[in-house]
């Protein structure tokens, strides 16, 4: 994500001041014509409205406008029907019969078996390059088949009764089979092609024929503002409807303005310090539970989150399907730290704590963790990176690191960052075989309530041992105009985050 | 002749070339590249690997250079490493929009700085002097971003008179929509108007005390006659000379003024080709800004060289 206000021209007070101003009140009424107009942060030159490649808040919304999947997310991140009727595994859960709705593309072909087959074949394939290819590339494509136009089955190597997740991924949609050519895309969503240029504005079409109901808007814009606050003066001053991702600090302004509506998303973005165990000095667990204990995540959620978000309990997903509830909340205990400091005879310990402006909250709260530290003798140095390749640069060097993880499914977060062959993006080196075999016993568990008793065992196993401190999970806001109804807060990558076809323009 | 036009030309060359060899070194210094920009965070080392054997980034530095200077030699700028597009179209994409808020600018502050310097230069100390000087000093003082936040604030949010952001227009159509144009060019003007408007009336108030100004007064010359005929023609050298690097300056001003009114322009493209090290558009941009400043330069050297005669002839 670009932003100017990154680019060190200013930073937040003078910001804060200015934006201060913003917060007045009167202003120009925007009238629009039945054309909702929508602003994201952009990437320039190089977007696409390819589905399988989006990989930016901007391009899901893009494509969530033009196209399908076979299922969505609920906030909780369970799955609900979206193209696909229904669905049963056989007994193995290796072997998936999918039937799709009556559902047709924007140039009135249905959609059928072979096209959710070629959408997924596309995705697999490395050098498609897609986000969502770590979720199919494990299917049996020469096994799977069309068993009828609107029957399709899909065979994997292992079991996997979680498997309808990968489905509702982001860039998991399903397009016409052979669509090689995404210049003026067919999809099957709400929203049809008018015109788009990479970096520059998308406008988009009711599509009548939607198989969900035509949507209420004649027209969909999105407006390409990069700057925070550029965008938020363009809600103000009703040139946009709906502006995405909003600032904590804007959101408190925002929330004093009769003319817009912040809508926060709860539990939106994972906030976590990843303690890299494979090495020194953090292979030491005694080290690893002292800074789990010696931070303070209340402290940490009402100064550097605003109190715009939850504490964390040191594991991903709060609020989420198979988030164990009842876990005690993990409580600052300084002479617990100071003890196994002692005990591992590594008083006055010092490490760097990379952070970067790669997230709005990365950096003050790699400060306040650092003076937190510091408490009990810990020197925990914060080192700023660029933002720009901070999250493959994390993965390559340091011992501890800000990070952060937006809304997906438990399962997906725990196979993908968790297991012992995550690879790189496991990004603290947790191996542990007692883990990947509870995992693996999980998704091979065709029980529900067995399969989440098995994914608890596997979460207590993580929130003590992998090394990921999770201190707080940051709101994710978007704001929209009060002419504007029909849009609700829903966490990122679920079925209601950025969806327009129920908005009314009033 | 060979001192007015071969030796600037050949110091163009070997200023362009200086640039040329800095921009590379410094944006090939940055931690990181293309490969891992386009491939995201969730990329594994072989994807990366490949990407760059793509593209070519597995080349030494110096190879690439060469290469890429060969190109240019031949007029071609190469092909953009994130989107394949040859560099000069994407260039050209933000041309009209970034040439449509620089010439803008320089329309209106150039009149402006004129009036302000000759009202202010030929009764220094006035009231008026003190007001404008205040006034300038103060706009020059606030940072382009904070300055358009302000704006945008006051002029878009609470009063609704101008649009706060170019809301997704952006060429030669901007043209069509004045009101978008108005708070981007006023914040490029404040910055530029202080340093010329000073110059302007250092040189007026100069000329204006000098003993050819006296004598033309003393000669029954009118004042409106002695301005415009021997104070301003003596008084513009410097000033031309400070008009070129406000030129520079203004290219500064339209990075900032770009992002914060969503204008899609030359100074955003700029910014995400180094954003995403996309080192043949960096070279692109950094050569046409190069250029531009270098030509001024040799121009505003001509002019003043131009008007330097008079000044011996009227002495």
């Amino acid at each position: 994500m670009i932003d100017v206000s990154r680019r060190s021209l200013l930073k937040g007070a003078l910001g804060t001041v200015a934006l201060a101003s913003l917060a007045g009140c009167g202003g120009a009424a925007g009238g629009s014509n039945g054309r909702l107009r929508v602003a994201f942060p952009t990437s320039g030159a190089r977007e696409s409205l390819d589905p399988h490649t989006s990989s930016l808040f901007v391009d899901q919304a893009r494509t969530k406008a033009l196209f399908d999947t076979l299922v969505g997310y609920a906030d909780d991140m369970s799955v609900v029907p979206r193209l696909a009727e229904s669905w049963e595994p056989d007994a193995t859960g290796t072997r998936w019969l999918i039937r799709l709705r009556n559902a047709r593309f924007h140039d009135n072909r249905p959609v059928t078996a072979e096209d959710v087959l070629y959408s997924y074949r596309r995705i697999a394939d490395p050098a498609t390059a897609s986000p969502a290819r770590q979720q199919f590339a494990a299917v049996d494509f020469a096994a799977s088949r069309a068993r009828s136009a609107t029957e399709v089955e899909l065979v994997l190597p292992a079991p996997n009764f979680e498997f309808p997740s990968a489905w509702g991924a982001p860039a998991a949609e399903i397009i016409p089979a052979g669509t090689t050519d995404f210049a003026a895309p067919v999809g099957s969503g709400p929203f049809r092609f008018v015109s788009f240029q990479p970096g520059r504005p998308a406008v988009f079409a009711r599509f009548d024929g939607y198989w969900g109901g035509a949507p209420t808007p004649a027209e969909l814009e999105f407006v390409p503002i990069n700057e925070g606050s550029a965008r938020v003066a363009a809600l103000m001053s009703g040139q946009v409807h709906y502006v995405h991702d909003v600032s904590a600090n804007s959101a408190s302004l925002l929330q004093g303005d009769g003319r817009t509506t912040v809508l926060a998303a709860p539990h939106g973005t994972m906030q976590a310090v990843a303690l890299k165990i494979d090495r020194p000095p953090f292979n030491d667990p005694r080290l690893q539970q002292a800074i789990l204990s010696g931070v303070d995540r209340q402290g940490l959620l009402d100064v550097a989150l605003s109190g715009h978000g939850q504490v964390g309990n040191d594991l991903f997903g709060k609020g989420l399907k198979y988030y164990p509830q009842d876990l005690a909340q993990r409580e600052r205990d300084l002479d617990l730290a100071r003890g196994l400091l002692r005990q591992a005879a590594a008083d006055g310990l010092e490490f760097e704590l990379m952070t970067s402006a790669a997230d709005p909250y990365f950096e003050s709260a790699a400060t306040l963790i650092a003076q937190q530290l510091g408490e009990i003798g810990i020197r925990a140095t914060p080192r700023i990176g660029p933002a720009e390749t901070y999250f493959s640069d994390i993965k390559k060097s340091g011992v501890a690191a800000h990070t952060r993880t937006a809304t997906l499914p438990l399962t997906t977060f725990m196979a993908q960052r968790m297991r012992g062959d995550a690879g790189a993006n496991n990004y603290t080196g947790y191996r542990s075989p007692e883990f990947d075999a509870l995992f693996t016993r999980a998704m091979s568990t065709a029980d529900e309530a067995e399969r989440a008793r098995l994914l608890t065992d596997a979460q207590r196993l993580t929130r003590d041992n992998s090394g990921l401190l999770v201190w707080g999970f940051s709101d994710w806001n978007v704001a929209v105009s009060s002419a504007v109804s029909g849009i609700r807060a829903a966490p990122p990558n679920s079925l209601d985050w950025a969806r327009f076809d129920h908005a009314v323009l009033v | 002749m060979r001192r007015l036009v071969l030796r600037p030309l050949a110091v163009a060359g070997s200023q362009l070339a200086a640039v040329a060899v800095t921009v590379f070194a410094l944006t090939s210094a940055l931690p990181g590249d293309t490969a891992v920009v386009i491939l995201g965070e969730h990329a594994t080392d072989e994807q990366v690997a490949a990407l760059r054997a793509q593209l070519h980034l597995d080349v030494p530095l110096w190879e690439r250079f060469v290469a890429w200077s060969a190109g240019v030699a031949h007029g071609d700028l190469g092909e953009s490493l994130l989107t394949g597009v040859a560099v000069s179209d994407e260039i050209a994409r933000g041309f009209a929009t970034t040439t449509l808020l620089t010439v803008l600018a320089l329309a209106v502050v150039i009149p402006l700085a004129l009036a302000v310097g000759v009202a202010t230069g030929l009764r220094p100390g006035s009231l008026l002097d003190r007001m404008l000087n205040g006034t300038i000093v103060l706009l020059n003082s606030i940072p382009e971003f904070a300055l358009a936040l302000l704006l945008v604030a006051l002029f878009a949010v609470r009063l609704g008179w101008l649009p706060a952001t170019a809301a997704g227009a952006s060429g030669w159509s901007l043209a069509a929509r004045p009101a978008v144009l108005v708070l981007p060019v006023a914040v490029l003007v404040s910055k530029q108007l202080c340093a010329l408007a000073r110059q302007v009336r250092i040189g007026v108030s100069e000329a204006d005390g000098a003993e050819y100004a006296m004598h033309a007064r003393l000669h029954g010359l009118t004042e409106r006659t002695v301005v415009f005929r021997h104070v301003l023609p003596n008084a513009l050298g410097p000033a031309v000379q400070q008009l070129a690097r406000a030129v520079d300056g203004l290219l500064g001003g339209v990075v900032v003024v770009e992002a914060v009114f969503a204008l899609p322009g030359m100074g955003s493209g700029f910014i995400d080709a180094v954003m995403a090290r996309d080192l043949p558009a960096v070279q692109g941009y950094a050569l046409v800004f190069a250029i531009t400043t270098i030509a001024l330069n040799l121009l505003a050297d001509v002019v003043s060289r131009l008007l330097v005669p008079q000044r011996e002839v009227v002495a």
